[in-house]
């Protein structure tokens, strides 16, 4: 237990006193540690112990959130009673009772990263080191991240909600650097996890990854410019689902929904995409990158159908969203640390299986670029317009896979690009990555199935065709 | 936390010599959203990054819990993490310089005196003068966050650093919507008195940029002449920053590598490290080393003089630190492109067929540090007979970090600092491809 049961009820308590309509207290309890190994050797070594709590109190639209390190009541008390000078009613006194805690268990971890020493992190470490480096003469320089994290919290609010689970994240990186005649080009591979290190022994091959980094880094190297132009892309199931996160996912949050800031305002049962789209936000996938048992404010998470054959089926919204939106809550809230409020967040976000091969792709297209890995992007949720860029890519000439190419991005619009894609894989794999916004930066994983758009911006530096 | 229990315990386990470095920070943030009060945040957070040497080897531990009960994980833990590290890298603890620069002016006292209430106000009026200026905006977000931050530095050398910085900003996004076009204008001013917000200007210069872009459409591919108005070029050298640091040029991470006195930009190019700008939070006389720190060029008319260093670096290339030892690596204070003669009309005018960019986006997935090559996503103006013409988006400019110093051919007189921490004017380019239509 990280604060006592009493003590919360006098938090809430004194946070509603003064005319506020729902309190909450969010308590965080970490240990982290990171390893970076450079060129063989162990440069860095980190742990830390974060401990906080976060204090989020409301009145109608009006919210207000602080936070400190502090595990002192009187600490905590000040912080409750400065937080309720933002409203103004009388003083009443609102009895809080908390009931039993509800702990979450669905998500279990074998070997919990407290219990692995530094020096078996390291063993994994060096086996990618070495996988990487001897792919090819080329590879100059490898570095491999490991870090880990266990983080407990406990969710209580002036509602009943009372909650506690502990969430275990392992991600391990592998960087190459492929060099020849003063050219640099680079390769990375990033699996992770919501197990413990088990995972290393199921899932994840360590060798596989580095050789993964080392292969991109070594075809990038050899590749030519990416011709630019308007052409069909072909996107790469796994990372590809990142065009989706940023170009679609991002609009359909409460944050920016509420605030009818997103293009897709008021599209609720309309055709958004393509007939052939299914779009799902899934927080329940079993040891899922980005799920957990509990959303931030306390609430299961859930799977959410977005887009079912086209037509937008939900957004995702916070509990206190919801005071903007005649919608009901999605359990989709969620938060970096107690540093931040939380607010409606993509867990495990991807688009669902079609019926095409990805032979049948790559064939049925006469000219393109195939994006096989995508790197990072962003989107202006005001308008929709988005960017990402491609770490590995390939032309389509003639229904062939072609030569490879490097430096290409893509540049379009979110609700535009529903529309556009025209063919869909049965390969659906999921990848993992970090989605930085309101709430922090916190794990999410994307995913598809190896997609065609059939028109989209390519920027690159040959110039057009 | 009592740090002489901490070190003197540390002693005892091995540890030859120790430094904590204790940031406390107290931070408010205040949102309006269409009128009425959204957000209201305040924070109070203290962390404590404490190094020791083991073995020769340094061992790190953070914690925000700060009772004396944490001494011995965070001892523990160090010496753990100290086991592990087999790079030859020297680990140094520092004893001091003889001299620090004062800074002045860092901390600002009124700024935190001043009345929550009179800063709720504000953002409430620059609000209500978003809304006013145009009847096209259609919401605004519109933001005040100040923050007040100090740091402690003390080590079992006898080194006892101190230093208190305090910093805000006002600003805001607005969505602006005509008939047709949806677009977005965003921007803010950073200081610590609260008497250099001008409301009105700011509503005006963010409606402005929102309602300008309103139309706006890519262009067709080709090579242009190009302006770098100033905070788009502070985006590209803030994504660049770090081939800079002799950390990842000994590592083979910078394109810079090998580069040292050679000429990397034309000469009108002048890239400075200054601790010591006024009104920048990130001023201050030492590094997290604990090393007095000091102004530099890193390019020179074009000439790259030199790398930014910490104490490791430094000893690595037989050269003293520069001063940026920070969170472990090395990095930049306040990155400043020195200014030129040019206004923009005159840059402006000395183009026939061109254009001028605005804002840039996806820096971070778009931009490779390692070969300097970069494609990001572009927005600005078509420059028609030296003028300003229709609004562009949704075209990317590519092309490679170095060769874009090489060809700036004319720097404006309009330095700013940028939301990013850079302080630059805006560029003439002679020439980058563009890629829209």
């Amino acid at each position: 237990m990280l604060l006592e049961k009493s003590l919360i009820e006098e938090i809430i308590a004194k946070s509603l006193a003064t005319g506020a309509d729902f309190a909450e207290v969010y308590t965080e309890d970490r240990i982290s540690s990171g390893i970076m190994l450079i060129g063989g050797h162990v440069e860095k070594a980190n742990s830390a112990k974060t401990f906080g709590v976060g204090l989020r109190l409301a009145q109608g639209l009006f919210s207000v959130y602080g936070y400190t390190n502090s595990k002192n009541p009187d600490d905590l008390l000040k912080l409750a009673s400065d937080l309720s000078k933002s409203f103004s009613a009388d003083k009443k006194t609102v009895p809080v009772k908390l009931g039993k805690i509800e702990v979450g268990t669905h998500h279990k971890v074998k070997i919990n990263p407290r219990d692995v020493k530094q020096e078996t992190k390291v063993a994994l470490m060096q086996r990618a080191y070495k996988a990487a480096k001897e792919y090819d003469e080329v590879i100059q320089q490898v570095s491999v991240n490991l870090s880990d994290w266990v983080q407990n919290v406990e969710i209580a609010n002036s509602l009943g909600r009372y909650v506690t689970e502990e969430r275990v994240r392992i991600r391990f990186y592998v960087s190459a650097i492929a060099g020849k005649d003063g050219m640099m080009q680079t390769g990375g591979e990033g699996p992770g996890t919501a197990q413990g290190y088990e995972y290393f022994d199921t899932e994840c091959n360590v060798e596989e990854t580095a050789i993964k980094a080392a292969k991109t880094a070594k075809t990038m190297l050899f590749a030519d410019e990416c011709p630019s132009g308007v052409m069909a892309v072909i996107l790469n199931n796994e990372f590809g689902g990142v065009i989706f996160h940023e170009a679609c996912g991002h609009s359909l949050e409460a944050t920016s929904v509420s605030k009818n800031a997103s293009v897709f305002c008021g599209k609720l049962g309309t055709v958004v995409a393509s007939p052939i789209v299914n779009a799902i936000d899934d927080g329940t996938i079993e040891n899922g990158w980005g799920s957990a048992n509990f959303d931030d404010e306390g609430y299961p998470q859930q799977r959410r159908v977005l887009i079912e054959n086209g037509v937008l089926k939900t957004y995702m919204v916070d509990l206190l969203n919801t005071r903007r939106m005649d919608h009901k809550p999605t359990g989709s809230s969620r938060r970096e640390s107690y540093k931040f409020a939380p607010t409606s967040r993509m867990s495990n976000t991807f688009i669902d299986n079609g019926t095409s091969t990805f032979e049948e792709i790559i064939k049925a297209t006469e000219y393109g670029l195939f994006a096989a890995k995508m790197g990072g992007g962003s989107v202006n949720p005001g308008n929709g317009d988005f960017n990402f860029s491609v770490s590995e890519g390939y032309m389509v000439r003639n229904g062939k896979i072609a030569e490879p190419v490097r430096g290409a991005s893509l540049v379009g619009n979110g609700a535009d690009i529903l529309f556009k894609i025209d063919m869909i894989a049965n390969n659906l794999e999921r990848a993992r990555g970090m989605c930085g916004s309101a709430s922090g930066s916190i794990p999410a994983d994307v995913g598809q199935p190896t997609l065609r758009v059939h028109s989209i911006t390519v920027g690159g530096k040959k110039g057009a065709k | 936390m009592n740090l002489d229990l901490l070190f003197q315990k540390a002693k005892q386990k091995g540890i030859e010599d120790v430094q904590a470095f204790l940031s406390h920070k107290n931070e408010l943030s205040i949102e309006v959203f269409n009128g009425d009060l959204d957000k209201y945040e305040i924070s109070d957070s203290s962390s404590l990054i404490v190094r020791g040497i083991y073995q020769g080897k340094f061992g790190t531990f953070v914690t925000e819990v700060m009772d004396d009960s944490i001494i011995d994980l965070i001892i523990d833990n160090m010496i753990a993490n100290a086991k592990i590290i087999d790079s030859p890298d020297e680990a140094i603890i520092y004893a001091g310089d003889k001299k620090y620069e004062i800074v002045e002016g860092l901390f600002e006292e009124a700024l935190e005196k001043k009345d929550a209430a009179e800063k709720i106000a504000a953002v409430k009026e620059l609000d209500g003068l978003l809304h006013k200026a145009d009847p096209r905006v259609s919401i605004a977000e519109t933001m005040y966050s100040e923050t007040t931050r100090t740091v402690l530095l003390q080590n079992t050398k006898g080194l006892k650093l101190y230093n208190k910085v305090n910093s805000a900003y006002l600003g805001a996004q607005v969505i602006v919507k005509d008939e047709t076009d949806q677009r977005t204008g965003f921007d803010l001013d950073i200081t610590n008195d609260f008497a250099d917000f001008n409301l009105s200007e700011l509503a005006d210069r963010i409606v402005k940029e929102g309602i300008d872009a309103l139309g706006a459409k890519p262009i067709a591919s080709n090579n242009y002449e190009i302006i770098l108005r100033r905070d788009a070029l502070a985006i590209l050298l803030a994504t660049f920053q770090n081939v800079f640091s002799a950390d990842a040029v000994q590592k083979g991470l910078s394109l810079l590598k090998g580069k040292l006195s050679e000429t990397i930009g034309s000469e009108l190019v002048t890239i400075v490290d200054d601790p010591f700008l006024k009104k920048s939070s990130s001023s201050r006389s030492f590094d997290d080393e604990g090393c007095a720190t000091k102004y530099k060029e890193l390019i020179k008319n074009g000439v790259l003089t030199t790398y930014l260093h910490n104490l490791n670096t430094a000893k690595k290339d037989g050269l003293s630190t520069t001063g940026n030892g920070f969170s472990g690596s090395v990095s930049f204070i306040n990155m400043k492109m020195i200014s030129g003669n040019d206004t923009m009309e005159a840059m402006l005018a000395s183009i026939k067929d061109g254009l001028l960019i605005t804002n840039l986006q996806g820096s971070h997935a778009g931009a490779n540090t390692v070969s300097g090559d970069f494609s990001l996503q572009a927005s600005g103006f078509v420059i028609k007979d030296g003028k300003i013409g229709a609004p562009v988006a949704l075209v990317t400019v590519a092309g490679n970090f170095i060769s874009l110093l090489k060809d700036i051919v004319a720097v404006g007189d309009d330095s700013k600092t940028s939301f990013y921490g850079v302080t630059c004017p805006s560029v003439k380019v002679k020439s980058m491809p563009v890629s829209g239509l």
